[in-house]
């Protein structure tokens, strides 16, 4: 696969220049201190300081404080199918399947090894037609983090800042430069026009990457991330799972904020313009609301915080990491912990666990 | 009959296009009429959310606040004893409920309803002739190669005997191919009881014992025991070693039946359990169902005590 150099300048004009002629959703400012991953078009202002500047900045904090990427693939409200009847009464089905091709760029490695999972969770068992044809009509742009996004960040402890499974086309900052590698078929045809000067001596522009760094790269635990689901396994009556719960609002941002939680309702519309027909939906749900375990008889079986945290904590470092066998479904990117309402963060969480438990 | 035909040659036509993802009714795609469809969807052209409609042939109402629902279905179900359903009502939802009837050969599917929630108060309203979608079989079920030749000990609890009854019923018809099977079957009040007359002569048939209980009687007329499914179990007759019980009901049952097949020995790895979760997909993703690591539509309902002994939030 291919590997090319671009001047720092060039990448946004690059991703410009795609977005003439692809749908690219790219991290844009959307208030004082939020990203979005929205559509570009003309209009955007794209800041991407990584590549803007001349130097490299400590700072780019698109990852931590938006919705992640990975929710394109995973709309909050999605149609899984119409429904109509006919003239002649029977039911028509009409399955409602997103193949728009679409670029999603900006994505750092940890949300690279969110969209990761994702992609195993909805190809396992009975496969999801629904986010694996949007998946598959979509293509990756992704980039390296030389320094951490910011004090939230622990995805070296969780194991993704490595990650480069899923990614077409993979950007790694050097000085002045930006090393762009294809990584898939589709990522050669993305860069085949762009006029970036080929590269023959990738690896060493790599080991220069890996050089520059930051060590340690973000919040650190005292194991490693692959000790964890052991050591959260026989801490079930831990009275951290109270600590760190009594405060907890069961409000749900952290679910919305995951790039790893996908859990989700189904709820049916009727059409207003056509009573014979309806539509039936996903919804984003969430563990932490407090009906999610709720049967129809009203057995609640997580019905205190309490529970309900340690089966999300729980979830993500023992449960669906046991289950699937791909390491953490934690990526450490700091979001829930960033943007909760009573300042509850996983990491600690899982740093208290780990030290009464190591 | 020219129905039919005509919907086998639409079944074709559009199983020979090359079919491209989308297809919304405005986007001019063919509909895929998928009440008409015989054979398993597969594909990525295709939901697995899309459920195949069924009409309701029968109701009844078994008490003040259960119907009994027999549905007619495109092609046979094909399910195992103990396996679910996703049954929804267009427009207004999905829920999972259990198979009631054993395996059967025809397009028919019985189910106990219990009014909940809006949907099933939806369905409550409606009569034979309406549809309604099904999705399914789901779920783990029970094989019966598995319980042949043993002594089979059913539990039952309120609704529980509905799920079960998927289990009892081909179990009884071949009573001779198991050692002594002993229902013990137990609800709020009479007025509670579901499937009276076929639960009686269930216990007419050789080698089947059945003990039918209630709470309390409330005054009204009872033939059979009045307590807790518990105490019967202290004193029946149990060959321990070629004894399997298989429990459905209540949370609150399985704890205390539970102790009492462990006060008399009964290994976890001859109980089985047919667990209660919400559920809104049926195939292991939408994450309501999760038992610690396991998914109760998928692994589950029917569980071997033996392996979820150790999950705390598997019975309460």
């Amino acid at each position: 696969m291919g590997a090319f150099l671009a001047p720092k300048t060039g990448i946004l004009g690059w991703i410009r220049e795609l977005a003439n002629n692809h749908l690219v959703l790219f991290p844009q400012r959307t208030g004082s201190a939020s990203y979005q991953f929205e559509a570009v078009n003309e209009r955007s202002q794209l800041d991407f300081e990584d590549f803007d500047s001349p130097v490299p900045r400590p700072g780019f904090r698109a990852s931590s404080n938006g919705t992640p990427p990975g929710k394109a693939l995973l709309p909050a409200r999605e149609e899984l199918f119409r429904f109509r009847r006919s003239e002649d009464g029977r039911i028509e089905f009409f399955p409602t399947l997103d193949d728009r091709p679409r670029i999603l760029a900006g994505v750092r490695p940890c949300d690279l090894k969110a969209i990761h999972l994702m992609d195993l969770v909805f190809d396992s068992g009975q496969k999801d037609s629904h986010y694996l044809t949007r998946r598959s009509h979509t293509a990756i742009i992704a980039h390296d983090c030389l320094q951490p996004c910011d004090e939230h960040c622990f995805c070296d402890a969780a194991g993704s800042l490595r990650s480069r499974d899923g990614a077409d086309v993979f950007l790694t900052p050097l000085e002045g430069e930006i090393l762009v590698q294809c990584l898939s078929d589709r990522g050669e045809e993305l860069v085949a026009n762009a006029g970036f000067t080929p590269c023959d001596d990738a690896e060493s522009r790599l080991a220069w990457a890996e050089a520059q760094r930051a060590q340690p790269f973000g919040r650190q635990l005292p194991v490693s991330v692959d000790e964890l689901p052991e050591i959260i396994a026989r801490q079930w009556d831990s009275n951290l799972w109270h600590k760190h719960s009594e405060r907890c609002f069961s409000c749900g941002t952290c679910n919305l904020v995951c790039p790893t939680c996908y859990c989700f309702d189904v709820r049916d519309d009727l059409q207003l313009e056509d009573p014979s027909g309806g539509v039936r939906e996903r919804h984003w749900d969430g563990c932490m609301l407090p009906d999610f375990a709720e049967v129809a008889g009203g057995h609640n079986f997580r019905g205190e915080a309490t529970a309900r945290q340690r089966h999300r904590v729980k979830r993500k470092f023992e449960y669906l990491t046991k289950r699937f066998g791909l390491g953490s479904f934690c990526v450490g990117c700091g979001r829930c912990g960033h943007q909760c309402t009573a300042g509850i963060d996983i990491y600690d969480i899982v740093k208290d666990l780990a030290e009464a438990g190591a | 009959m020219s129905e039919t035909i005509d919907k086998k040659k639409k079944h074709r036509k559009s199983k020979g296009q090359e079919t491209k993802a989308t297809s919304r009714p405005s986007g001019g795609a063919e509909a895929a009429t998928l009440d008409v469809v015989t054979e398993p969807v597969m594909g990525l052209d295709h939901s697995i959310y899309l459920p195949t409609m069924a009409r309701i042939a029968e109701v009844q109402d078994i008490t003040e606040r259960e119907k009994f629902y027999r549905v007619e279905l495109e092609r046979p179900l094909g399910h195992r004893p103990g396996q679910f359903v996703m049954l929804s009502r267009l427009g207004v939802g999905e829920a999972p409920i259990s198979i009631s009837c054993g395996p059967r050969n025809d397009n028919i599917l019985e189910m106990v309803i219990r009014r909940a929630g809006s949907l099933t108060q939806v369905i409550h309203g409606l009569k034979p002739g309406d549809l309604l979608g099904v999705r399914g079989p789901f779920g783990s079920g029970f094989h019966l190669r598995e319980l042949e030749g043993h002594d089979i000990l059913f539990v039952a609890g309120g609704l529980g005997l509905a799920p079960l009854r998927s289990l009892i019923q081909p179990v009884v018809t071949q009573a001779e191919r198991y050692g002594r099977i002993t229902l013990v079957s137990g609800c709020r009040t009479p007025a509670d009881e579901l499937f009276r007359d076929e639960v009686k002569s269930w216990g007419k048939i050789p080698n089947v014992q059945v003990v039918r209980l209630v709470n309390e009687t409330q005054h009204m007329p009872w033939d059979g025991e009045v307590g807790l499914v518990t105490a019967p179990l202290q004193s029946l007759p149990m060959d321990v070693e070629r004894t399997i019980a298989v429990l459905c009901g209540p949370p609150v049952m399985y704890k205390f039946v539970l102790m009492e097949l462990a006060a008399r020995h009964l290994p976890f790895e001859r109980i089985f359990v047919d667990l209660e979760r919400r559920m809104k997909c049926g195939v292991g993703k939408c994450g309501h169902c999760q038992i610690n690591d396991l998914y109760c539509c998928q692994e589950g309902p029917v569980f071997r005590f033996s392996d979820i002994a150790k999950l705390r939030e598997a019975l309460s």
